[in-house]
């Protein structure tokens, strides 16, 4: 009955007009700028970060969360309709999706993901309240070496499944820890590596770095690709898939669901790997191989759902944890620290609107993004006819208010110009900045962590060794890293990325 | 994106440029904190944590630099420093001017000059799109939502 009882606290939370308004443009927004190819949910996230001040806090969570998860339904639209992925999770869809519209099946690819990615929003929701509770009672026991071994597994994990080297991924974390160490030493009220500027005293703010390394790179990068768009092949026929595609695509989507909720749950999981995962997966079990990439609804199904349910649930170990496992959830964690909420195992406790509010209006927001997606489509497709020479100076407009605004200071709109050039730098360089952020985030949640637990233990490394939960952490990090310098691993791990980028 | 020229002999170049960051920049970090106390593992001085990153950041660089050089050769994509540099520079004159100027001075100069990155521009657009958003700019952020950046110069 707690449950219950928790759940109405939820929905009452998420249905208040405010809150179902802000779900709603954050719904909107998401779609838009999954649509929109040239401008990410990470960018669109770090943009709007400091306008949330101006919010309560539930509100911009909601809105937040709403842009990233309705991203993942707006990428699948252009996707199938023109072979133009808006956003990363939805490039395989774009192998088979658009296969069905220019067989005039268009309408049956959109109406099967708009309803998969409904089907796996829900359950991998109603995973997040169930495993929320249960999850964050059992990491109130958590010590300081407990976390400072599961921050340590979660960090490996991310570059084990990022895309790109291993080596220059483990770089790009500890390039975000000495970025994250800038400012007043909370322990010794030192300054360290400030270069005795006043402005850096109180460290670089985390939408300063964002801004710079996902708003002003993506532009510059967008910039010089000279995009090619698609042309829309065919009318939008009947919407209403046959019964055929339905038969085909559930067993799809049950599969998609269950491999997105399990992939986004872990460390540098989420959307992208997710449904590339479940693209494979259908390919392997299915009759026909052979049909694959020539319209398999399968192969728009099973992905749909994953990156869906992978978005949705990634939302766990940040919730629980108060670790977050990629780099849209970096941002979400810093959204929870601008507005005074540290997430975490004791958030359900203290904040249980906060929680249950969040979830009640994922579920919401789903349900409004298949009435959102479904009759508004041929809206967003019109959007695509917008240039980019139109779109970036509005982006661009936004990312310098939203960066001033945090402090109210030119220095930090100079700085993220800075970090523009620097992730410039990087993308050059073949490095991805995703690490960057998470390594920055966790930064400074670590070396608090690993200061206490070696002053409870005078100094002595055993600490970690000796309590059980935090040895396994270590154990597995251990076997990871291994695996991750076996050669079979480590060819497995390229030839999926190299199809994920075909 | 364009696929690198690929051309004989070694040295992959973007490991190169990577570890020549990392190295740097960590050794740029070291440099910074050389005046920190080290203190010990039980009572940690601020220094004991930036150098042991700083350390081991080096250290990467120098691996992923020592087995770029080894692999096959692979150039960098060139920049194309036109927008690289008109984006950067529009951003940094919109913050100066933001400074002595105000918000529609700063606007007016960061849509303007950060059009001119996509040679697809065209000048009538440029224009209604600068008035338009520097207006939609100063109502929203400044009067909506309080940002605190005077509109005029006066």
């Amino acid at each position: 009955m707690e449950f219950l009882h928790l759940l109405a606290l939820g929905f009452g939370e998420a249905l208040t007009p405010m809150n179902l308004g802000f779900c709603l443009l954050g719904a909107l927004l998401g779609t838009l700028i999954g649509v929109l190819p040239g401008i990410g949910p990470t960018a669109t996230i770090a943009v709007l970060l400091p306008i949330t001040f101006y919010l309560p806090p539930l509100a911009g969570i909601i809105m937040l969360a709403g842009i990233y998860y309705g991203a993942q339904y707006g990428g699948s639209t252009t996707a199938i309709l023109v072979n133009l992925p808006g956003e990363a999770s939805s490039v395989v869809t774009a192998i088979d999706g658009y296969k069905m519209a220019q067989k005039g099946k268009a309408g049956s690819a959109l109406a099967i993901a708009a309803l998969g990615s409904f089907f796996a929003g829900t359950v991998s929701t109603f995973g997040l309240a169930i495993a929320g509770p249960t999850l964050s009672s059992f990491a109130l026991s958590f010590g300081p070496a407990e976390y400072v071994s599961l921050m340590l597994f979660g960090l490996l994990a991310a570059t084990v499944l990022a895309r790109g080297p291993v080596l220059k991924a483990i770089g790009m974390i500890l390039l975000g820890l000495v970025l994250g160490m800038v400012g007043i030493d909370a322990a010794s009220g030192e300054e360290r590596l400030t270069f005795n500027a006043i402005e850096l005293f109180d460290g670089i703010d985390f939408v300063v770095i964002a801004i710079g390394v996902f708003g002003f790179t993506e532009i510059i990068e967008n910039l010089e690709n000279v995009e090619a768009r698609g042309v829309l092949v065919s009318k939008l026929s009947r919407l209403w898939p046959t019964r055929e595609d339905f038969r085909k695509a559930w067993p799809a989507v049950l599969r998609g669901t269950g491999i997105g909720t399990f992939l986004g749950i872990l460390p540098g999981g989420g959307a992208t790997l997710a449904s590339f995962c479940a693209y494979s997966l259908e390919k392997k079990v299915a009759k026909h191989p052979e049909e694959f990439g020539t319209g398999a609804v399968q192969g728009v199904a099973g992905p749909e759902a994953a990156n869906n349910a992978g978005a949705q649930s990634s939302f766990i170990p940040l919730l629980t944890l108060g670790i977050p496992s990629n780099n849209m959830m970096a941002m979400m964690l810093s959204a929870f620290i601008i507005h005074g909420i540290t997430p975490g195992p004791t958030v359900l406790q203290s904040q249980p609107e906060i929680f249950w509010g969040l979830v009640a209006s994922m579920w919401v927001g789903n349900l409004m993004l298949v009435v959102i997606n479904l009759p508004l489509i041929g809206v967003w497709v019109k959007l695509l006819t917008v240039p980019y020479r139109l779109l970036y100076p509005a982006i661009l407009l936004f990312c310098c208010v939203g960066v001033y605004s945090i402090n109210n200071r030119i220095f930090d709109v100079v700085l993220a110009a800075g970090f523009g050039l620097l992730g410039y730098l990087f993308r050059k360089a073949k490095c991805e900045p995703g690490p960057l952020l998470l390594g920055f985030v966790l930064g400074p949640l670590l070396e608090t962590n690993i200061r206490r637990a070696l002053v409870i233990s005078h100094g002595s490394p055993s600490v970690f060794f000796e309590r059980p939960i935090s040895l396994v952490l270590l154990l597995a990090t251990a076997a990871m890293f291994i695996l991750m310098v076996l050669p079979s691993f480590r060819k497995t791990r390229e030839v999926a990325f190299q199809e994920e980028e075909a | 994106m364009a696929d690198p020229r690929k051309a004989g002999g070694t040295g992959d170049r973007p490991d190169l440029l990577t570890a020549i960051m990392f190295v740097g920049i960590g050794a740029l970090g070291l440099w910074a904190g050389r005046d920190l106390t080290m203190g010990t593992a039980a009572a940690m001085g601020p220094g004991y944590l930036p150098r042991i990153v700083c350390s081991l950041l080096i250290l990467v660089g120098l691996v992923v630099g020592g087995i770029g050089f080894f692999r096959a050769r692979e150039d960098i994509v060139a920049p194309k420093l036109r927008p690289l540099s008109i984006i950067l520079l529009s951003v940094v004159g919109f913050a100066f001017i933001a400074e002595y100027f105000g918000f529609v001075a700063a606007s007016v100069w960061l849509l303007v000059v950060g059009s001119l990155a996509d040679r697809e521009s065209k000048w009538r657009e440029v224009i209604l799109l600068t008035a338009g958003l520097t207006a939609f700019g100063a109502l929203v952020f400044i009067v909506g939502l309080g940002v605190q950046m005077p509109i005029w110069p006066f």
